[in-house]
């Protein structure tokens, strides 16, 4: 029960459960009308920038349970959607499978891909870790730019406009259904990785990534545990790939380069790493950010031209700053800053 | 004190949706209607442009040329009295900066998009086709080319593939029948466009050359590259990359002292070659460029010098992009103007339907000197010269050359 002095448990049960106050599931349903007003308020480019970001909730998900939940850090993020990407395209386009099976095969596919590249994890740590992973990157990238099977020696691939059965997605629509499929999604995704640390086995990904030695002594089988998380993460970042293809319409390596395995780890360090709200917030934020920054430079376009020709180094330049105050002022992020407001709300007039 | 948390969470909402509202709203629809009398609404055109990207050194001049020529109109009076209203921006050779520049302009209501490179041009070739948009980029892929592939696109010069086979008859001419030809390429779409049809046209002629791609590392010296294509037995050299590091490797080819002649396709076949490199290393090597440069004193190039020196420079500073550019521009304005003429909306589709039917005189500029499509090619032209960089120079070694030629 939450009182002026905080929240209290009397029984287990309400301990577990994910919202403990009427104003957590008032804002739920603010956030749901939110969501199910934007299509009819935005306009195209604007709903294009949501479903990019749509798809980008999903891929920092996935992320966030590898680091910041497993306390595994991960360079391969573009990889591993490039594998999504990929696979999903040359299963449908190219054998006829229905896309959402190709997309289930594709989350599969990228699971195992990345569970095999998670092992150098079993006995390497941090920053040998980052390498290692940073090495499953150039691997991948190195053999989707290569194997001309995969593009049919074109170096990229064509995507056919999503059908499912009879729906088909049409043109003056296009944004508005993507929306609708890719909330679904992402929000299955959230949810999914919300209870994930629920369940024991959600449990041991973080006592692995609090005090691994510990977390063997109480009977969490490690290596299983390490492997598992970087399955689990994958399998959503092969989602986020195979979303990226269909979306899109075109796949082409360019698009997974380590560029997006930073973009992706600065997202969830925005946003609070080992949070899965955290993660949302960071893919908004980093989705939004050079949008809003477009806008401002054309509102100063006007009166400071020398700022347009800048911006993609400007674009560059305020990513940057960005992820240096996050880490010297909340290093805990986005979703740390909204609980201390939330906080401060609810205890005033008293500190704690 | 949950009554305050509310309070928050209420006026938390209603700056969220004050936000999404600012974002919202339909985009004005200020196309250029039937060419009434008092009708001067500007014609909005989208321009992806890369200035600070991997190809941004010639990508900076070819955008400063269309920006110099939407100038150069407007201060005319514009097309039949309309301004062109164009918003460039630069995406840094990234696709998915590209999309979204993309998206971004067909949301302001633009009935023409001017792109870039390979990359995007393909990954936009769907998009512009379902918005109904006309395309026309800097990239000069032969899927581009064909209406029932890549409907709204629209290709001024000879294709990447075309320059590639004229390289080839060149070297096997040159060579006296008989040469090993190794092709460095981009490693991206661009580089790969004409390496398997280059292949194609060695086996379809019979021609006696023997044939080797090597993708581009993105390294400081092709040093690496040359070991190879010189255990191949390379003499001839094919480019598909853009200047900088083609002239990389005729400064390598200098500094290891081989026996190898460098054949650039457009992307490198320029001033800035000659000047990277410096006009001793790039001495002897071999240009296919179907736009002249301005040593070639085209009539075409005295509009745009005379234009560029009003404002205190010269086409010989700004280079041949700079007229690539325009003259790329100039076609599609040329089209816009049609459109005009038929009267009805000016729509994408209606500027489409007039390209269709164009034939634009480029002075000599670009390819044989004329650009024109039709409805079931949009190939706009097919010749290209070959000159060869002597004392620092451009010299032609032959005019409007075609595969076939």
């Amino acid at each position: 029960m939450a009182t002026a002095t905080g929240i209290h448990h009397r029984t287990y049960r309400s301990e577990l459960r994910l919202r403990h106050t009427k104003a957590e599931y008032f804002r739920l349903a603010l956030m749901l009308v939110l969501l199910l007003a934007a299509p009819y308020v935005l306009d195209k480019y604007w709903l294009g920038i949501a479903n990019v970001i749509l798809i980008s909730v999903i891929g920092a998900v996935g992320l966030n349970i590898l680091v910041g939940f497993t306390g595994q850090i991960s360079l391969g993020q573009g990889g591993f959607l490039a594998v999504g990407a990929f696979t999903s395209v040359i299963i449908s386009d190219r054998a006829g499978v229905p896309v959402p099976i190709s997309i289930a095969i594709a989350v599969l596919m990228t699971a195992a891909v990345g569970a095999f590249f998670g092992l150098p994890a079993l006995r390497l740590k941090g920053l040998y870790l980052a390498i290692a992973t940073l090495a499953s990157q150039e691997i991948i990238m190195f053999v989707v730019r290569r194997w001309e099977w995969l593009t049919e020696g074109k170096g990229y691939l064509e995507v056919e406009r999503l059908h499912v059965g009879g729906f088909q997605v049409e043109r003056q629509m296009f944004e508005v259904q993507w929306y609708w499929i890719l909330l679904a999604l992402a929000t299955l995704a959230v949810v999914v990785a919300r209870n994930l640390f629920r369940t024991t086995l959600g449990r041991s990904f973080m006592a692995v990534r609090d005090q691994d030695i510990a977390a063997e002594a109480i009977g969490v089988n490690i290596t299983r545990a390490k492997v598992t998380a970087f399955a689990v993460s994958s399998g959503f970042v092969g989602l986020a790939g195979a979303l990226t293809a269909h979306y899109t319409e075109t796949v082409t390596w360019e698009r997974f380069t380590l560029d997006v395995s930073v973009l992706y780890l600065a997202m969830i360090i925005v946003g609070g790493l080992g949070s899965i709200a955290g993660a949302v917030y960071g893919a908004i934020f980093m989705g939004l950010l050079p949008a809003l920054l477009t806008e401002l430079v054309d509102v100063l376009g006007s009166s400071l031209p020398s700022l347009s020709d800048q911006l993609p180094a400007l674009r560059n330049a305020v990513f940057g700053i960005a992820i240096i105050v996050f880490l010297l002022v909340e290093p805990r992020g986005l979703d740390r800053i909204w609980t201390r407001m939330k906080d401060y709300v609810r205890f005033w007039p008293f500190r704690y | 004190m949950k009554f305050s948390t509310r309070i928050a969470a209420v006026a938390t909402t209603a700056a969220a949706a004050l936000a999404l509202s600012a974002c919202g709203g339909a985009a004005t629809d200020t196309s250029p209607g039937d060419g009434g009398s008092g009708d001067t609404a500007p014609i909005k055109i989208g321009i992806i442009a890369d200035r600070t990207g991997a190809t941004g050194d010639v990508g900076t001049p070819y955008n400063d040329g269309m920006l110099g020529y939407i100038d150069w109109i407007n201060a005319k009076g514009g097309i039949k009295g309309h301004q062109i209203d164009a918003d460039s921006n630069d995406y840094a050779y990234l696709v998915p900066r590209a999309e979204e520049l993309y998206k971004k302009y067909v949301n302001d209501g633009a009935v023409a998009i001017q792109g870039w490179g390979t990359g995007d041009s393909e990954a936009l070739r769907t998009k512009v086709a379902a918005d109904k948009l006309p395309f026309m980029s800097a990239s000069y892929a032969e899927p581009l080319t064909d209406p029932k592939q890549s409907a709204y696109n629209f290709v001024v010069a000879p294709t990447y593939s075309d320059q590639m086979r004229v390289a080839l008859n060149w070297i096997a001419k040159d060579a006296g029948g008989k040469a090993e030809v190794a092709v460095f390429h981009n490693d991206s779409p661009f580089g790969l466009a004409p390496v398997a049809d280059g292949q194609k046209w060695v086996t379809e002629k019979g021609l006696n050359l023997g044939y080797k791609a090597y993708p581009m590392p993105k390294t400081p010296n092709q040093v690496g590259l040359l070991t190879q294509a010189k255990s191949q037995g390379a003499k001839y050299i094919v480019i598909q990359n853009v200047s900088s590091p083609a002239a990389q490797v005729a400064k390598d080819i200098k500094a290891q002292g081989l026996d190898m002649k460098i054949v650039c396709l457009n992307w490198c076949s320029d001033e800035l070659f000659i000047k990277t490199a410096g006009a001793d290393n790039a001495e002897g090597h071999v240009m296919v460029q179907p736009f002249a440069p301005p040593t070639a004193e085209k009539p075409g190039h005295k509009v745009i010098d005379d234009y560029l020196k009003s404002k205190g420079s010269s086409l010989a500073d700004k280079g041949l992009h700079y007229a690539q550019g325009w003259y790329t521009m100039d076609v599609m304005a040329k089209g816009i103007e049609k459109a005009l003429d038929a009267g009805g909306e000016l729509t994408g589709e209606s500027i489409k339907k007039a390209l269709e039917s164009v034939s634009v005189d480029t002075g000599g500029v670009v390819g044989a000197g004329t650009v024109s499509f039709t409805a079931d090619s949009h190939r706009g032209s097919t010749g290209t010269g070959i000159y060869e960089v002597k004392a620092g120079q451009m010299v032609e070694l032959a005019a409007n050359q075609t595969p076939e030629s």
